[in-house]
């Protein structure tokens, strides 16, 4: 039975290798499809190509409008005005302060234009908000040179005005401008003549300098706004072609034609993958050529060329764009696919456009934060890396950029593996390639929750539990904010965290989804030796952990407030007493969140030959889980060693004495090395910072963990939890999807 | 050429729950040799020609095309037989010439080859008249005969025909049976599928009768008639569903008095 599960599970990867010809062919074949289809070409090719002028033409039309526009100022109080140069001449402000040519319609207003029982303060309001005048100017009664105010106040001009209004804000600089001009011009002629020179009015002149070389000034802005308008474009480009090419077929029924042939998934997977990626650089290089072009062209006739930051882009460095567009596109490509592959129409497809663009879009966007530079933090990002090395490269950082390059291209290279991955798997699931549609019904679905239980979480439901658990602690934390104070306020913190959020959701899944408690979550007996070498990898490897989080923390610096933040806490922790320290900090936590992440969540993904998935999934979830980034970072790094060590052992257990280990030594170090136990200076040394591990035995204990991990390695699970031989491969496909059985 | 031995396919359902689409269903067919696979919609005869397409994997059983194993092989499987289904369309914005070209040269077909193969099935099929018509723009039965030119470009051995004649008219389905027995003549071993009894009568060598997942018999069409002591094939038909419902609350095997019989015939080496 058991040999009958594993084989009957999933299609055995096919021996024969995807053949090159193939590829190509299938490649051909869907980029001529595509070529052929008016839709793909009109928002591919025709729309960037018309799309870009015609919104030039509407701003080149909107730039006259505002110049023609004349803006109408209204001065109450004319009369008021007794000293000083001329401001007005006739109807109209002097020309030594406005220039006669430009648009201003001035009308001047006095007593007699108010209403009954109407102030002017009233009046003037109503004007503005009612759009008489873009703005008015009041002179109050007795507007004279400084002094003769009575009270030897200064007296003050109210300029009204309507911050919702552009014309009306347009109006106020024009108003401002002009008064300043003239108020200046007032006070020269006031010191002139009371004999002061007017040179000493201006010790020294200013004039600043950009330094930056031409071509960083023009990039500047196109460095930022380009990869941004292209990488959206990328992302659109892909999408289309992507549904088109798999749900849309699906939809049509082609794609059943292609997969009885003999063209292997693989081959498919990599044709179509070309395709779509092919259409994806197509339309990002288009739009942006038609963008640069066209802005170019704007940016001319506005005027705003020559000195100013945004100049006509350099179009050479912008070569650079294109390294960056081709293995991002092919990310993009193979995320559509792999999302497009679960659609069963091309218009249930369009749905998933969204969230699609809402994971990838905050990782385009992040380099256009002000302050965000290459960095060996932010290298790290997917996609903003690249981003940010672009942005380099086209500022001709050329040193900067080489020293980042690998760690960008590794993670690109990963992010695109794990994507591609995805897409294979997609188009070997049937459940996905031939889900029925099978009308969902709330209460058929509670039912078949209950009636389908199974001994293990099924994916779904693992997936699930993770997003619960997040959501959970995500409003858990907002409402304690500062609940600590002592013991007891420590402890009512960690346990309603621990218990209530992470380990209550999979628990109570466990009880009411499976029907088993114990195998959901994964609490077997693992071989004995394999409990005391959990300990022994958690206490050796604790010297690297440390390390780890210092260079974290190096390269993604805590912020000075979060430091803060955290004083209380740490100085509270070195307070309590040291065993209720271990079980607050380290027992519990390693008890409630291995069962959830380790436990139940683990055991629902590694199903269906998911054990990448599993190990990588669990590991991010429990990394997000703990809320702040640096250690967010450093708990995803051992999730990945606390899943490997979950996978190789079928177990939870051995997880959770690594996890108590490690913690109750992070929080017990200091107690450690300040105690007078035997041996201790052989392990640590005292620094400023606190007592750190002996360099001798930090490598020492790297070479114990690596006989630790090689004894984990040559373990093998003693169940096959990847393919259970308890339950019928059929179950495992996704809940709701069964195949339309017509025959 | 084609075993098939306990097959079982399983779904998960929302309303039923773990549904069976396919119960250990197990038939064999030779060379030379049209298998028809007679059902209601809903019997579980695609789900089998799928498993045999490979396009679908099984949950339980085995099967073999041509001595390749479905799970083991695919495909080796899928070099080996032509699947022509309601559900595997024809492209849109594909000629003809092209889409059967296509596929030929997936099989891997030198490009001579390949263009002699083409000439003869467009003649054979009277498709030149169409031969640069997009599909999107081709009547029903000119898409069926591109889809049967599809499946025959690389002469394979085994061919299957689910619901082939669906939607055509009589004058296209006739062709399209009369194209079936040439193969069978030329040696090629052939499933049939279809819910039209005349059809089966008319064409088949031997009927496995489908319903609800399982063979409720199998037989040539003369042994089917003294099997049950029925000459009108329509009431045997009828009369073998209306007994099987009847028996689902105790145990179909126990209460009818045979078992389906599994003819080998030898033909399952290749």
């Amino acid at each position: 039975m058991s040999d009958q599960a594993s084989r009957v599970h999933r299609p055995k990867p096919e021996s024969d290798k995807p053949r090159f010809s193939a590829i190509v062919l299938i490649y051909m074949r869907e980029m001529r499809d595509q070529l052929r289809d008016r839709r793909t070409l009109f928002t591919i090719a025709l729309l960037p190509i018309m799309l870009y002028p015609l919104v030039g033409t509407l701003l080149l039309q909107i730039a006259q409008f505002t110049r023609q526009h004349t803006t109408t100022v209204c001065i109450v109080g004319a009369e008021h005005i007794q000293d000083g140069p001329p401001l007005l001449k006739g109807i109209g402000f002097s020309d030594d302060y406005a220039d006669s040519s430009s648009n201003l319609k001035l009308v001047l207003r006095g007593p007699d234009d108010l209403l009954e029982n109407e102030t002017v303060a009233g009046a003037t309001t109503r004007w503005i908000q009612e759009g008489t005048f873009d703005a008015v100017v009041v002179f109050p009664p007795g507007f004279a040179t400084p002094g003769s105010m009575p009270g030897s106040g200064v007296a003050t001009v109210q300029v009204l005005y309507n911050v919702a209004s552009d014309e009306s804000q347009i109006a106020l600089n024009r108003v401002t401008g002009i008064l300043n001009d003239w108020k200046a011009d007032w006070v020269g002629k006031s010191l002139q003549a009371s004999g002061i020179d007017m040179a000493m009015l201006e010790p020294f002149q200013m004039e600043d300098f950009d330094v930056a070389p031409e071509r960083t000034r023009e990039a500047a802005f196109w460095s930022k706004m380009l990869p941004f308008i292209m990488l959206v474009w990328a992302m659109t480009g892909a999408f289309y072609p992507a549904i088109d090419l798999v749900a849309g077929e699906k939809e049509r029924g082609t794609l059943e034609t292609l997969l009885c042939s003999p063209a292997l998934r693989s081959e498919i997977v990599w044709g179509k993958l070309g395709a779509v990626a092919s259409f994806s650089m197509l339309t990002a290089v288009l739009n942006a050529g038609s963008m640069l072009v066209t802005s170019t062209f704007v940016f001319q006739q506005i005027g705003l060329g020559g000195g100013a930051t945004v100049g006509a882009p350099p179009l050479i460095p912008m070569l650079w764009l294109f390294v960056a567009l081709i293995p991002l596109s092919c990310l993009f490509s193979a995320l559509a696919l792999a999302v497009a592959a679960m659609a069963r129409s091309s218009k249930e497809g369009q749905y998933y456009l969204m969230p699609l663009m809402m994971v990838t879009l905050p990782l385009v966007l992040l380099p256009m934060l002000p302050g965000m530079s290459l960095s060996p933090g932010t290298s790290l990002i997917p996609v903003t890396g690249m981003f940010l090395l672009v942005r380099s490269l086209v500022e001709g950082q050329y040193g900067d950029a080489l020293m980042h390059l690998p760690f960008v291209f590794g993670v690109t290279a990963g992010c695109l593996w794990l994507a591609v991955t995805w897409a294979k798997r997609q188009f070997e699931n049937e459940a996905v390639l031939f889900g029925g549609q099978d009308q969902w019904e709330l209460g058929l679905w509670v039912k078949h929750l209950w009636r389908d239980r199974q001994p293990v979480a099924t994916t779904a439901q693992a997936y699930a539990c993770g997003a619960i658990i997040l959501v959970a602690l995500f409003f858990g934390k907002l409402a304690a904010t500062s609940a600590l104070g002592d013991l007891a306020g420590l402890t009512k913190m960690i346990v309603s965290q621990q218990l209530g959020l992470i380990l209550a959701p999979a628990l109570l899944m466990s009880v009411m989804l499976t029907t088993s408690i114990r195998s959901s979550l994964r609490l077997r007996w693992p071989h004995w030796l394999s409990m005391p070498m959990a300990i022994g990898l958690g206490i050796t490897l604790h010297p690297l952990y440390l390390a780890l989080g210092e260079w974290i923390e190096y390269t993604y610096p805590v912020s000075e407030d979060a430091m803060q933040a955290m004083l209380p806490f740490v100085e509270q922790i070195a307070t309590l007493p040291w065993i209720s320290v271990v079980f607050l900090m380290a027992f519990i936590p390693a008890v409630c969140e291995e069962l959830a992440f380790r436990g139940f969540i683990f055991g629902g993904l590694v199903r269906q030959g998911g054990r990448l998935r599993a190990v990588v999934v669990t590991a991010l979830l429990f990394g997000i889980s703990h809320g702040f980034l640096q250690q967010s970072i450093a708990a995803s790094c051992m999730g990945v060693l606390l899943g490997w060590i979950a996978l190789r052992t079928g177990s939870v257990l051995p997880c959770m004495l690594i996890h108590f280990t490690n913690n109750a030594l992070s929080v017990s170090i200091s107690r450690l090395a300040r105690s007078d136990l035997p041996g201790v200076e052989l392990l640590f040394t005292r620094t400023q910072a606190g007592p750190v591990y002996q360099p001798l035995w930090f490598l020492l204990s790297i070479g114990f963990a690596m006989t630790f991990l090689f004894y984990f390695a040559s373990l093998r699970s003693p169940v096959d939890e990847s393919n259970p031989p308890e339950l019928e491969p059929a179950a495992d496909s996704s809940s709701m999807n069964s195949p339309t059985a017509t025959a | 050429m084609i075993q098939v031995d306990q097959l079982i396919k399983t779904y998960d359902d929302l309303s039923r729950g773990r549904f069976v689409a396919v119960d250990q269903v197990s038939f064999s067919v030779g060379k030379g040799e049209i298998f028809g696979l007679l059902g209601p919609n809903g019997a579980g005869k695609t789900t089998v020609l799928r498993i045999l397409s490979t396009v679908l994997a099984p949950s339980g059983g085995h099967a073999s095309v041509a001595g390749y194993d479905v799970v083991k092989d695919p495909a080796s499987v899928r070099r080996n037989i032509g699947f022509v289904s309601n559900n595997t369309a024809i492209y849109d914005r594909m000629t003809a010439w092209e889409l059967v070209s296509y596929f030929g040269r997936l099989h891997g077909m030198p490009r001579k080859q390949l263009d002699t193969r083409l000439d003869l099935l467009f003649d054979q099929l009277r498709m030149n008249e169409f031969r640069d018509v997009p599909g999107g723009k081709m009547s029903t039965g000119m898409k069926q005969k591109v889809s049967i030119a599809r499946a025959m470009v690389h002469d394979p051995p085994v061919l299957i025909f689910d619901e082939a004649t669906l939607g055509l008219d009589v004058l296209v389905a006739r062709n399209l049976l009369e194209v079936i027995r040439a193969l069978r003549e030329s040696g090629k071993c052939l499933i049939f599928s279809t819910h039209i009894m005349s059809e089966v009568q008319r064409l088949c060598d031997r009927i496995a009768i489908m319903h609800q997942g399982r063979i409720l018999d199998i037989g040539t069409l003369k042994e089917l008639q003294q099997r049950h002591e029925e000459d009108e094939f329509e009431e045997l038909f009828f009369g073998l569903l209306s007994r099987f419902e009847d028996g689902q609350e105790g145990n179909w095997n126990e209460k009818v008095e045979f078992q389906p019989q599994i003819p080998d015939d030898g033909g399952a080496s290749s």
